[in-house]
């Protein structure tokens, strides 16, 4: 008997000041290490069905970038038992809706669909996770489509770039110097096997979060999930279990010394033969080893200027400071210090910089958060006429202000308004909870987290905002861009 | 609040890998039911229509007010109405905008609004504080003039980066073409942003946001006494006109395919818009299997026929589109995507294939039930959001819909069959009238021309206004020169030419000019003394309004109003390269930067383009290429941010002692406009040049 582990139960925390209404959740992990978040709601008719791979551009080798992303879209090709094409077609023909995205961090796919569909999401996802196609055909496919997408979203979009120009810089040493797109070369140069076995490091149960939530049976939900997703090889087992269904005889016998025809076919894991037991007990023994870089340590050490140019006609300035890892607990702090400057019409940069003074057409800062570390963006596309030199001016006497005095009262209570409403906002789709659940759980350790994210926020203090304000704006270390029109 | 559900120890029935034989695949369960619940419809004394459709999942709740009125067509003026709903929010007779934006973020609220709408978007904690700034700014928004100012500066910098943008270049060529003079073909320029005035907008929102046929759709967590008692205490005090009514036509119908090409330089990828407008409107029976037939052909998702011939088959794109749009006042279909520069003809040829071939026959039952479950699946995703309820009750009232059409919806989506399908395509889709819109390298023109029916290319600019289209010159811009200045002497030779300008001492010339915004005739008086002297004056109803002259090393002008102002240094550095009858005769020596533009067409005829620039003004002539006779003038003045463009078109031209003049000459500075008559031209008479100082 397969022990199912209680992971999570929920710690209830009062909010009652808050208009957070608190999300009710169940996890628990397969034995194959596949982690389970459910979360039952029947207000509207449908399911969110989704799997959360811990795999990003930061996983990715130097000499291979792009390949997360790349299998974002391979991995919509088919399975052993769906066609090229055909994953789509499933999912809209049974009045459902899909899509992924890759970030540095994670790759997610999901489906919404009808609620009396669930079983259908689950199947496509285990057939996904089990043994999808990554052939050629696919291969070739959507290394065109993808290029397709880096020209549409990154080379043609004015100042587009400018997320890859500022990590470039900023981090030398740790794979976040590469955005998520990555280079076409490299892709190109890939062999299918490559991409074979970057499937089978980080496309493991163990690497995978499968989070539902909306109009379920979660009785019903668990015993599906136990057909589909705890049958599946545990550790090396599943990769010697895709290699039994796609090397031929020889291949298969090279690599691992006995012959195909040992194993049941019917029921693999149950194959008689002591060589093919031997084999699959030794293999699902064998954990899959992730490679996941240190958390990026790199300290900047002086200011890096350059200039960029680009289709664009009016002059932007993007400015990077190192900011903590997402998970930091500064970031409450720094996130609400971002709110004052840059949150809504009546924040501090768009007042001054695009209103009073007028020297910007739009104007914004941001926290960049991810994993391992962040980034602090500073940008402004330049009002007609106007010198960037001079909207950077602006922008440090802004920092400069946030070091040297406390936020007023009225903008801290003001800022925390505004969290309150955004983080009612972030759970009002059943699509999003899932997300949410699924992000907590691998970033913070906990899904609970959902639930008391607002009282994190709530416990900064207007001290806290000023101290992050002066550790994290470096003024002498910090990456300056300068986006300038191209010569035509 | 339901219960924490604890599962250690439960026991589940466990699966064995080989026993589960994945190629069977789940069937679905009895389809779920979908309930609409009824929103409330009220309606207020002053003529508001109120539609409440109550949702408690969270404590939010969303107030949104849209006017009655249609849009209008704003011709020279277009973008005034966006420019008004921008301003809406520009502070009130009881806030300033900063107050305003620092009470609405005070509470997280959110208030938006539009050239018809305003809304408001908060928790319910809040409602009552939210609806206090909404309905202070739906009645008393000032305007004030900085912010006037200040926006349309804004708008002037959008403009730009809306240039860069191929994108909205794309939308832009799309909407005039689908929609001259119509609402839907209104598009913002510099030009029409200059004649935008704060009276405008004013008022344009006077007499559009009227309570008159007005929709207040309240979604959220509130009851119906509540919201009853907040409208009545929010907006019965607000009152106002009619609102304004237009019939909008269907748009322009083509005969046979229009390529229209807006040049992006540098571009490595083509935006193809292309789209057609159709005579159907929002409501009528037609549009929804009009809708299943845009599902089969690209409206979204990845299995439709443009994804799957364009992305999955020959991997042109990241994503090609239809997107089918029916509203009350016009409706069109519009497909297109991203393509590299060098297979933008072959997407074009696959979506224009697509376009045809599905009208050829029967649509396959596999790809009806596909998009019929996807959009049935659509609909109810889309009721999670509280939104969609309210715009149903919305629509229903709208456009006269049955009270139970949405109850109804799935199940006359699920009857419609292949021939209506075709029967859409048939009636609505030619695939010989599109509108092929390309943003992008001019590389690839040559290869657009096989899709226009008559082979000629349109060009727009950004703005999707026709480009004048520029050829190469066959001459220097220092051979145009020279056969002006033959032209206009009568000569054959420079020798003879510079002979005969030798013995011309002195010239004068009389205009009478009338312009509509004056009663009376002007006079404007002209002089030359050689080598370097000029003056001028403009005179009417025995008054001189203005007068200057310039001696060749200084000058001045008198204006009636305000007084005499000597030219600067600037000034007479610029009159210095400018000087003589004929100042094209000294370009070579006066230090004039002049280029050659190339050939453009003025009012159907072919003429060279040069450009001028004498250090403080940047101005262009133009020359027939046939006569080589000066046709037009017309410079950019800027003071400060302001540019005006004076021009003057000359023609009629008489021989005076030997000499070619223009004795009709149109001109025109920003918004006024001279038609005039030359009335005598004297050379060699006297001259008193003391009456111009």
């Amino acid at each position: 008997m397969k022990k199912i582990i209680v992971t999570g139960i929920l710690a209830i925390i009062a909010l009652s000041t808050q208009a957070q209404k608190k999300i009710e959740y169940l996890e628990y992990d397969l034995p194959n290490g596949i982690h389970v978040i459910i979360h039952e709601e029947h207000a509207t008719p449908i399911v969110a069905v989704s799997i959360l791979y811990h795999v990003g551009s930061k996983n990715e080798i130097p000499e291979r970038t792009g390949f997360a992303h790349f299998f974002e879209h391979l991995l919509f090709e088919g399975s052993a038992n769906i066609g090229r094409g055909e994953y789509s077609e499933l999912v809209e023909k049974n009045g459902g809706t899909l899509n992924a995205n890759t970030s540095q961090d994670r790759t997610y796919y999901y489906e919404i669909l009808p609620s009396n569909q669930l079983e259908l999401g689950l199947w496509l996802e285990s057939e996904r996770l089990l043994h999808a196609k990554v052939d050629n055909t696919g291969i070739e496919t959507q290394r065109s489509v993808v290029k397709e997408e880096k020209r549409q979203r990154v080379d043609n979009q004015p100042y587009a770039t400018f997320i890859t120009e500022m990590f470039k810089r900023m981090f030398t040493v740790h794979p976040y110097n590469w955005a998520p797109i990555g280079s076409m070369e490299h892709l190109d140069a890939a062999q299918e096997e490559d991409y074979v076995n970057f499937y089978k490091t980080f496309y493991v149960p163990s690497n995978a979060t499968l989070s539902i939530a909306g109009d379920l049976n979660v009785e019903e939900t668990k015993k599906w999930i136990e057909k589909y997703f705890a049958s599946m090889p545990k550790g090396q087992a599943i990769n010697l279990f895709r290699d039994f269904e796609n090397l031929s005889d020889d291949d298969f016998f090279k690599r691992y010394s006995v012959a195909k025809s040992k194993f049941d076919a019917k029921d693999f894991m149950n194959s008689k033969s002591p060589e093919a037991k031997r084999l699959i007990t030794s293999y699902s023994n064998k954990e899959v080893e992730i490679r996941r870089p240190q958390k990026d340590s790199e300290k900047m050490t002086g200011v890096i200027k350059d200039v960029i140019y680009d289709n664009i006609q009016l002059p932007g300035i993007f400015m990077g400071y190192k900011f903590p890892a997402q998970t930091h607990p500064d970031t409450y702090a720094l996130e609400m210090m971002n709110e004052v400057l840059s949150g809504g019409t009546s924040s501090r940069i768009n007042k001054t910089i695009v209103e009073k003074k007028e020297m910007a057409t739009f104007a914004f800062s941001f926290n960049y958060g991810l994993e391992d570390a962040g980034v602090g963006i500073m940008a402004a596309i330049a009002a007609q006429g106007i010198n960037l030199d001079d909207i950077q001016k602006e922008f440090d006497a802004q920092i400069d202000l946030m070091k040297n005095e406390l936020i007023s009262q009225e903008e801290f209570e003001k800022v925390r308004n505004q969290f309150e409403n955004n983080l009612v906002s972030s759970n009002s789709s059943i699509a999003g909870v899932a997300e949410n659940l699924a992000d907590n759980h691998v970033y913070y350790g906990t899904a609970s987290r959902v639930n008391t994210q607002l009282e994190n926020y709530m416990k900064v203090t207007r001290e806290d905002i000023q101290r992050v304000a002066k550790l994290y704006f470096t003024q002498d270390a910090r990456v300056i861009l300068h986006y300038l029109p191209k010569e035509k | 609040m339901k219960k924490i559900i604890i599962i250690a120890g439960l026991i589940l029935p466990t699966f064995l890998f080989g026993q589960l034989d994945r190629s069977i695949r789940p069937t679905p369960a009895k389809a779920p039911t979908i309930n609409i619940k009824d929103s409330e419809v009220f309606t207020t004394p002053s003529g508001i229509t109120v539609i409440l459709s109550e949702n408690h999942k969270l404590p939010r709740v969303s107030f949104a007010l849209s006017m009655g009125s249609d849009p209008r067509i704003e011709g020279t003026k277009a973008g005034m109405s966006d420019m008004s709903g921008s301003l809406i929010l520009s502070g009130t007779t009881n806030r300033t905008k900063d107050q305003l934006d620092n009470e609405i973020d005070y509470i997280g609220a959110s208030i938006n609004a539009g050239k018809s709408s305003i809304s408001l978007s908060c928790l319910t904690k809040h409602m009552d504080k939210g609806l206090t700034l909404m309905s202070d700014v739906l009645m008393n928004a000032n305007f004030p003039q900085t912010e006037f100012d200040r926006i349309k500066k804004q708008n002037e910098s959008g403009l730009l980066s809306a240039k860069s943008d191929p994108g909205t270049m794309a939308q832009n060529a799309e909407s005039k073409v689908n929609f001259p003079n119509h609402p839907y073909g209104e598009v913002m320029t510099e030009a029409s942003l200059a004649n935008i005035t704060r009276e405008d907008v004013v008022n344009y929102y006077k007499s559009t946001f009227t309570p008159k046929g007005s929709y207040l759709v309240i979604v959220g967590d509130i009851t119906k006494s509540q919201a009853t008692a907040l409208v009545d205490k929010y907006f019965s005090k607000w009152s106002g006109g009619e609102p304004y009514k237009m019939e909008s036509g269907d748009g322009q119908f083509n005969k046979g395919n229009r390529v229209i090409f807006v040049k992006k330089p540098g571009a490595v990828q083509s935006v193809v818009q292309i789209s057609f407008p159709m005579k159907i409107r929002s409501g009528e029976t037609n549009q929804l299997p009009l809708t299943v037939l845009n599902g089969i052909l690209g409206g979204g998702g990845f299995g439709t026929r443009l994804m799957q011939n364009l992305r999955e088959d020959k991997a042109y794109t990241y994503g090609c589109y239809s997107s089918l749009n029916v509203t009350e006042d016009g409706s069109w279909m519009s497909i297109g995507g991203n393509f590299r520069n060098d297979i933008t003809d072959s997407a074009i040829t696959q979506i224009l294939f697509e376009v045809d071939n599905i009208g050829n026959g029967y649509v396959k039952d596999e790809e009806l039930n596909l998009t019929k479950s996807s959009m049935a699946g659509g609909f109810a995703r889309s009721l999670e959001s509280p939104q969609t309820i309210a715009r149903f009750a919305l629509n229903i009232i709208k456009n006269n819909l049955a009270k139970d059409y949405y109850q109804t919806y799935l199940k006359r989506l699920e009857s419609i069959n292949k021939d209506d399908v075709l029967t859409m395509s048939q009636t609505y889709f030619t695939a010989k009238n599109c509108n092929i819109v390309v943003v992008g390298n001019e590389e690839i023109i040559d290869r657009l021309k096989q899709f226009d029916t008559d082979g000629k290319i349109e060009f727009l600019d950004a703005y999707g206004e026709v480009l004048k289209e520029v050829k190469k010159a066959d001459i220097t811009k220092e051979e145009l020169i020279s056969k002006y200045v033959l032209a206009v002497t009568q000569t054959t030779s420079m020798k003879a030419a510079q002979k005969k300008m030798k013995k011309i001492k002195s010239y004068e010339e009389k205009t009478d000019l009338s312009m509509s915004q004056v009663p009376f005739p002007l006079k404007s008086t002209k002089v030359w003394v050689s080598p370097s002297t000029e003056a001028q004056k403009l005179e009417g109803q025995g008054m001189v309004f203005q007068k200057s002259f310039f001696d060749g090393t200084a000058g001045a002008s008198t204006n009636m109003q305000t007084g005499k102002k000597d030219m600067t240094a600037e000034e007479i550095a610029s009159k210095k390269k400018a000087i003589g009858l004929f100042p094209e005769m000294n370009y070579a020596t006066s230090g004039m930067t002049y280029e050659m533009v190339g050939i453009e067409t003025l009012n159907d005829k072919d003429v060279y383009v040069l450009k001028l620039n004498d250090g403080t003004t940047e101005s262009f002539d133009y020359y027939d290429t046939k006569t080589f006779m000066k046709l037009k003038s017309l410079s950019i003045n800027k003071d400060g941010d302001e540019v005006t463009e004076s021009s003057s078109l000359f023609s009629d031209f008489k021989d005076i002692n030997g000499l070619l003049f223009p004795h009709i000459v149109t001109i025109s500075m920003g918004e006024m406009a001279f038609s005039g008559k030359v009335t005598s031209i004297v050379v060699n008479g006297k001259v008193d040049i003391s009456l111009y100082k």
